[in-house]
């Protein structure tokens, strides 16, 4: 396989952007009809990320360490879209279709080769991984809705249980689909840390015109079944640090630090560090959390718990943004500072963390559960 | 005996074949007639099995539609054709837009309805802090009015004051009364907007699935 000459035909079909992945999948479902059934209506978004994943791979194609990892993430991953060992094939014919017919007159049997070659391997990586997997854990966890709490016009808090247990670590996500809305799916991160009776609390908001998170709120009420994917994200409670930890929470954002708190109690050796928790909301109405977070500040004393409210400044408590109320009330010595909520959030209050003087490296990030849907 | 290459080849002609018996009185026939009606067999022979290896292919490959025919069959990808999948891709598009533009609507709807909510909370709670203050300013001036008039020649003007203070003691209560219900009559809207909405969501749902 020529590595420059794959790049250089990809790069060519590349600059045709969406007509790419709208002739791949065209092709695919004509060929094969029953595969249509597998995807949502709106192809917008699912275009967007073959288009992505295939330049990443294609960029990565002779960078082994990082190329495999991803594959076998992304063959793992694509098992909770019921996608089997047998779909590769037909997905490979229409790849080298689409490519050959972008390619034009440059179409030759070197390239078909190159190309059959490259989708053979990575094929084999992807359904190697779901194989391995499939002697772990299911395709996906189906789950009950065990308790549904509307706890705003905006928020809701559920709790879920999974059919089968579903193994995570604190501060980890796992993306849910709902009845209401098949093929869609979107990110939550767990609330808790792991319970003996395997039940999941997730936080969710309601996204203006987002379809998967204005379901889950408003139409899985108790009993409603759910399915959720393998968990995936690596924010994580460094244990090893002697570091005091301050968590920044925008809204529902509080839902992984609530997880790596219970973790944190749960912590042999030297013990809990000392966390400094800022829960962050426009109003007073929208802390929606906090009469359970102080009853765990009342527990735990290395706990201390800070509502602020960023638009109602008669509010009697902490006023502005969680980026203000960290520089005004947090010594930043010697702490690591996890950050989650909306990527605006995360973006202004990293930003002021960094004007204060801290370091990259004592500043963990999450915020990919905040798409838009 | 002589033939054209592309005479019928059938059993009849060859059992039927008739040669030339040899001259100067020796035995047998014709080699040359022989051996070209040999060739000709060959080639016949050569092409029917030709024909018939390829007729086997085309009866496998259909063959294996059939058995995967069973929800996965599909057609063979070099038999996709590009205008069917142009045709196919536009019809993807509108179909993105629709969705694109049912969400665009549903977000402007709800922010719309946001920001009204928003706005009916903060003029009930403006009204209500106005009534409170009225209710306790006049309360206190009733009580003033009452201290300065101590003339027991008053006492019927304080009898009169305190049924007013009384008066509006309960005008107070009223007012909180009906704010409360006021205030509950929008909770159960909001419910009861949301009720339609989940119910409408079902029945989209039904109907998804009985089409």
């Amino acid at each position: 396989m020529d590595e420059r000459r794959l790049k250089d035909s990809f790069a060519r079909v590349a600059a045709y952007g969406d007509e790419v992945a709208l002739f791949f999948y065209s092709h695919l479902f004509l060929a094969h009809p029953e595969v249509r059934a597998m995807f949502p209506v709106s192809m917008l978004a699912q275009r967007d990320k073959l288009l992505g994943a295939l330049g990443r791979i294609v960029a990565e194609v002779a960078n082994h360490d990082t190329l495999v990892p991803f594959l076998r993430g992304l063959g793992r991953d694509h098992r909770k879209f019921s996608v089997l060992a047998e779909h590769y094939p037909a997905v490979g014919a229409s790849l080298l279709a689409t490519l050959a017919h972008f390619s034009g007159t440059a179409w030759d049997e070197d390239l078909a080769r190159d190309w059959t070659e490259a989708y053979t391997a990575v094929a084999l990586v992807m359904t190697e991984a779901a194989a391995e997997d499939a002697t772990r854990n299911p395709a996906a966890w189906e789950a009950t809705v065990v308790a549904h709490e509307r706890r705003t016009a905006e928020i809701a808090v559920l709790k879920v249980l999974p059919d089968v247990p579903l193994g995570y670590l604190p501060g980890q996500s796992v993306a849910v689909e709902c009845p209401a809305r098949p093929r869609l799916w979107r990110y939550y991160s767990m609330a808790n840390a792991p319970r003996p009776d395997g039940t999941l609390d997730f936080h969710v908001r309601v996204i203006d015109g987002g379809p998967v998170s204005s379901a889950l709120a408003r139409t899985a009420l108790v009993g409603s079944r759910l399915r959720l994917g393998p968990p995936v994200g690596a924010l994580r409670l460094d244990a090893s640090s002697r570091r005091d930890v301050v968590l920044a929470a925008g809204s529902t954002g509080l839902a992984p630090f609530k997880a790596l708190v219970e973790q944190a109690a749960g912590l042999a050796g030297h013990g809990p560090p000392r966390m400094h928790l800022v829960f962050g909301a426009r109003t007073a109405a929208e802390l929606y959390d906090l009469g359970d977070l102080e009853k765990m500040a009342a527990r735990w004393p290395w706990l201390t718990v800070t509502p602020a409210v960023s638009e109602d400044h008669a509010y009697r408590g902490e006023t502005g943004t969680v980026a203000d109320v960290i520089g005004r009330q947090v010594p930043l010595a010697d702490q690591d500072v996890y950050i989650c909520g909306s990527p605006a959030m995360v973006a202004a209050t990293a930003d002021r963390l960094r004007s204060l003087g801290m370091t990259q490296d004592h500043i963990f990030v999450e915020d990919f559960g905040w798409s838009e849907s | 005996m002589t033939r054209a290459d592309s005479e019928l080849f059938t059993p009849e002609r060859v059992r039927s074949a008739a040669f030339t018996p040899t001259r100067l009185g020796r035995r047998g026939v014709d080699e040359a007639e022989v051996r070209e009606f040999c060739a000709w067999i060959s080639d016949g022979l050569g092409r029917l099995l030709n024909d018939n290896s390829m007729l086997q292919a085309e009866i496998q490959r259909l063959r294996n539609r059939l058995l995967d025919g069973k929800g996965k069959a599909g057609i063979r990808p070099e038999d996709v054709h590009v205008q069917a999948v142009s045709v196919l891709s536009r019809a993807q598009q509108t179909a993105d837009r629709c969705v694109a533009d049912a969400q665009e609507y549903s977000r402007e709807l709800a922010d719309e309805a946001r920001m009204r909510r928003d706005e009916i909370l903060r003029e009930a709670k403006v009204r209500a802090s106005m009534i409170l203050e009225e209710a306790h300013s006049s309360a206190a001036e009733a009580a003033e009015a009452a201290r300065d008039t101590p003339d027991p020649v008053a006492l019927a003007d304080q009898q009169g004051l305190q049924a007013e203070i009384a008066y509006l003691r309960t005008f107070s209560d009223v007012c909180r009364t009906h704010l409360r219900a006021y205030l509950e009559s929008l909770t159960r809207s909001i419910e009861e907007w949301e009720r339609a909405e989940r119910d409408g969501a079902r029945a989209a749902k039904d109907s998804v699935l009985h089409t």
